[in-house]
């Protein structure tokens, strides 16, 4: 006897140390699926409020180096620790991975566990039950049986309950089961939960994402080089539109997508609404307004050497000045666009309207606050030449005139290190770069195509491109003017538009939205599907019932009311009894 | 009215089928979770590779004909496989050109070749074409013959682009992408200097820069290569 005790015993201790079995009991576990929850809640908590390596830095040792060097002003000695630990990368991280990997097999096997015995019941339910289950089950009541015996069939009917009735001697026996299959929407609800970290999972590991900014009229490639896939996207004209106070209220751009050499989609793109085609999405996601067209061409062959559309994202200082008279005359009321570098000043040589004075204008950075003051000189020695430094917003007399700083506006530039210069001209105030500063832009107010000049404007009129820096003269070039210098001619082809497209391709969105029918479908039916199995043994006084529900359900309350409504007269008491026995 | 099922004496109803089970044993409790979890990546793969029915699929371009292509043994000088390499035999290939004809890389042998392949949406590209224009023209007579192979894009673009920088040599698409990639092409512009006998003599990636003044030209790297091809 004691030598069969202690062979169960170890056939016992055998079957808790065989690994499978303890893996599948991990894994059967629902507190272990609660876990792995919590941990993956935590980490996204975590990926949300710490900083995230950005995608355009991850997988560059150097940049990311540098990011790390500005994270450590915040994170101090735990910067090193923590991206080790990849919390600077939680979403990309591979325990991050790992967990999301153990969740779906825990779901999986749990579902797997349970599913068996759940469709027996609804597929092979116990039609009668042991006489003592009447008095034990969790939710039983007894009430007088009523004066027709096969009422409570009746009213079970009407509420939807499917019933059978067996008769033993005297004793009805009914069996009543309601929407049994709903018992599946955990399962609904488990798929859901699978195929969501399936979408991440694709979303990781297939996911393509592309940031491009083209300008109007321009063409530029989703992929790198030679893709098999490889698609371009032209942007045929891009599009922003502004509220009174200039915030922006929309951005669209029309698209045309080619691959292989053949226009495959033409479209209208917006924050909102991308574009779609071969399972890419091309969304609106952001807009630039202050591009130029430049060309340069060759005077001795005909031919184009530059044709360039130049995203200005410089910005230099333009000075809004008034000079008056004597008598309080407007001689000049104008924004100057500054093409000469004087050691720290930047200014222009200008010629009073109305007189034959020039003096140079400029704007000077103040030695202590680095604020930028307007510097009026007048070249010669005459004593009332003019020499005067005023801060925004003031006035001062001085020669014989009002001067006037209205305030320092911004004009869009940029420096271009490449751009052709004439054989035999060199530049010389621009340290080898030409400089482009574009006044009278259009921007801030309605449609941004509607060719209205306001804010950064000079004076009315169109868009003028100021190019410095090829030989001694400035060339201001209004949309469609040419200049030539030397062998080459310079055309400003008109203000340009930049149009900032996201790329994305991400198949996890059916994915997600089918995950997310299902859940919705899955707690639906879990939690307002009223799944009923009622048991019930009716004897000539009285009837006793017995059954099972959800959860949440009241169940003893509702077969009292089935009691009172097949006319027991005393069910309704039952019916007031809250809660089970 | 049914028969009545037998009356069970013993035995308690399930009232949750949800709990967890009793292990049933390795088919039932580790075979089949692992079937379903097998099934689930096999349908995302499925997905995945071959996109769902309602979403719009683009299809790769139909190289229709046109791409690489084997070179004839005779015209091998190298006694070698073609290969984008210096001192092997170039890779053949037969492109279609602006104005609808064709263009077979080995039917040039007996002239030097440049094989420049590129995009108008390239600025390192662009930059370089009023070089190459200015090459042609300097080289030309001596028998220089440029193939400039545009990778993939429509027709009138290039067209558009041709015509304003007054590109003279043969310009051929490249629409499949699959001429680039046999000559490894992974950036662009990538210049191959190719000699009169069909061999790779040099490669150069990025683009060449330099004033367009004959002189200018002639001092370059880009004459250098053009000279070595052309002896």
């Amino acid at each position: 006897m004691a030598k069969a005790q202690t062979a169960r015993r170890w056939a016992q201790t055998a079957r808790e140390l065989d690994p499978l079995r303890a893996v599948w009991r991990l894994f059967t576990s629902v507190r272990w699926a609660l876990i792995l929850l919590a941990f993956l809640a935590l980490a996204g908590l975590l990926g949300v409020l710490l900083p995230q390596i950005p995608g355009t830095v991850r997988g560059d040792g150097a940049a990311v180096a540098d990011w790390l060097d500005v994270q450590r002003g915040k994170f101090g000695v735990f910067t090193d620790p923590f991206y080790r630990l990849g919390f600077f990368d939680v979403f990309h991280a591979r325990w991050f991975a790992a967990g999301l990997g153990l969740l779906v097999v825990s779901v999986t096997v749990c579902t797997a566990n349970r599913f068996f015995p759940i469709w027996r019941t609804i597929r092979h339910p116990r039609r009668r039950v042991p006489e003592t289950y009447f008095q034990r089950a969790h939710h039983r009541v007894e009430f007088a049986t009523p004066a027709d015996p096969l009422a409570l069939e009746g009213v079970l009917r009407r509420r939807r309950y499917r019933v059978e009735r067996f008769q033993e001697g005297e004793t009805t026996y009914l069996f009543a089961d309601r929407y049994s299959w709903a018992q599946l929407g955990t399962f609904v609800s488990h798929l859901a939960l699978i195929l969501f970290i399936g979408g991440a999972l694709v979303s990781k590991f297939t996911g393509f994402s592309e940031d491009m900014f083209v300008g109007e009229g321009t063409t530029a490639p989703v992929f790198a080089v030679s893709n098999p896939n490889q698609m371009q996207v032209r942007v045929v004209d891009t599009v922003a539109r502004f509220d009174p106070q200039g915030q922006p209220l929309d951005y669209r751009s029309e698209l045309a997508i080619y691959r292989g050499g053949e226009e495959v989609k033409h479209c209208t793109t917006t924050v909102n609404g991308p574009c779609a085609y071969g399972g890419y999405r091309f969304h609106q996601a952001a807009y630039f307004g202050f591009g130029a067209e430049l060309q340069v061409r060759d005077l001795r062959s005909g031919n184009a050497i530059y044709n360039e559309v130049l995203a200005l994202t410089d910005f230099m200082p333009a000075p809004h000045v008034i000079i008056r008279d004597g008598a309080g005359g407007t001689l000049m009321d104008a924004t100057l666009v500054l093409t000469d570098f004087v050691e720290t000043a930047y200014g222009t040589t200008v010629t009073i309207p109305g007189t034959d004075r020039t003096m140079w204008i400029g704007v000077r950075p103040d030695g202590s606050s680095g604020r930028l003051d307007l510097l009026f000189f007048e070249p010669g020695q005459d004593p009332d030449a003019v020499r005067l430094l005023l801060p925004e917003g003031q006035r001062a007399g001085a020669g014989g005139l009002g001067f006037e700083f209205v305030s320092l506006q911004r004009l869009p530039a940029s420096f271009e290190p490449d751009f052709p210069l004439p054989p035999g001209e060199a530049t010389d105030s621009t340290q080898g770069q030409v400089l482009l500063e574009m006044s009278n832009v259009v921007y801030g107010v309605e449609e941004t195509s509607s060719g209205k000049a306001v804010a950064v404007s000079t004076q009315s009129g169109p868009p003028t491109l100021s190019v410095v820096g090829i030989g001694p003269v400035v060339l201001n070039l209004e949309p469609g003017q040419a200049a030539s210098v030397g062998d080459y001619e310079y055309t400003f082809l008109g203000q340009r538009e930049f149009a900032g497209i996201k790329v994305k391709r991400d198949r996890s969105d059916n994915l997600i939205w089918v995950a997310t029918g299902l859940l919705l479908m899955g707690l639906g039916i879990t939690f307002y599907v009223p799944r009923r199995r009622v048991w019930a043994k009716i004897t000539p006084e009285r009837t006793y019932l017995a059954g099972m529900a959800g959860h949440l359900a009241n169940l003893r309350k509702e077969m009292g009311k089935l009691g009172a409504e097949a006319g027991s007269p005393d069910a309704a008491q039952e019916e007031e009894r809250d809660g089970s026995p | 009215m049914d028969e009545p099922p037998p009356t069970p004496e013993h035995g308690d109803v399930d009232e949750a089928p949800q709990r967890r089970r009793a292990w049933a044993g390795p088919w039932r409790s580790v075979v089949l979770p692992l079937v379903v979890v097998a099934a689930i990546v096999g349908a995302i793969w499925y997905i995945e590779a071959r996109g769902l029915p309602f979403v719009e699929s683009g299809s790769s371009a139909d190289s229709g004909g046109y791409g690489p292509l084997a070179l004839p043994p005779d015209r091998n000088a190298t006694g070698q496989d073609p290969s984008p390499a210096q001192g092997r035999a170039a890779p053949d290939f037969l492109l279609e050109t602006l104005d609808g004809g064709t263009l077979r890389l080995s039917d040039l042998q007996g002239k030097a070749v440049l094989v420049n392949f590129w995009a108008t949406w390239c600025r390192p590209c662009r930059s370089e074409v009023p070089h190459l224009v200015a090459a042609y023209e300097r080289y030309r007579q001596e028998g220089l013959e440029i193939v400039a192979v545009n990778l993939q894009e429509d027709k009138d673009t290039v067209a558009r682009f041709v015509d304003e920088f007054g590109m003279q040599f043969p310009v051929v698409i490249d629409r499949s992408g699959d001429v680039a990639e046999e000559y490894r092409a992974i950036g662009i512009p990538t210049s191959v200097f190719i000699d009169r006998s069909g061999v790779v003599r040099s490669i150069y990636t990025g683009p060449f820069v330099g004033q367009q003044s004959r002189q200018d030209i002639e001092e370059s790297d880009l004459a250098q290569r053009i000279e070595e091809i052309l002896r």
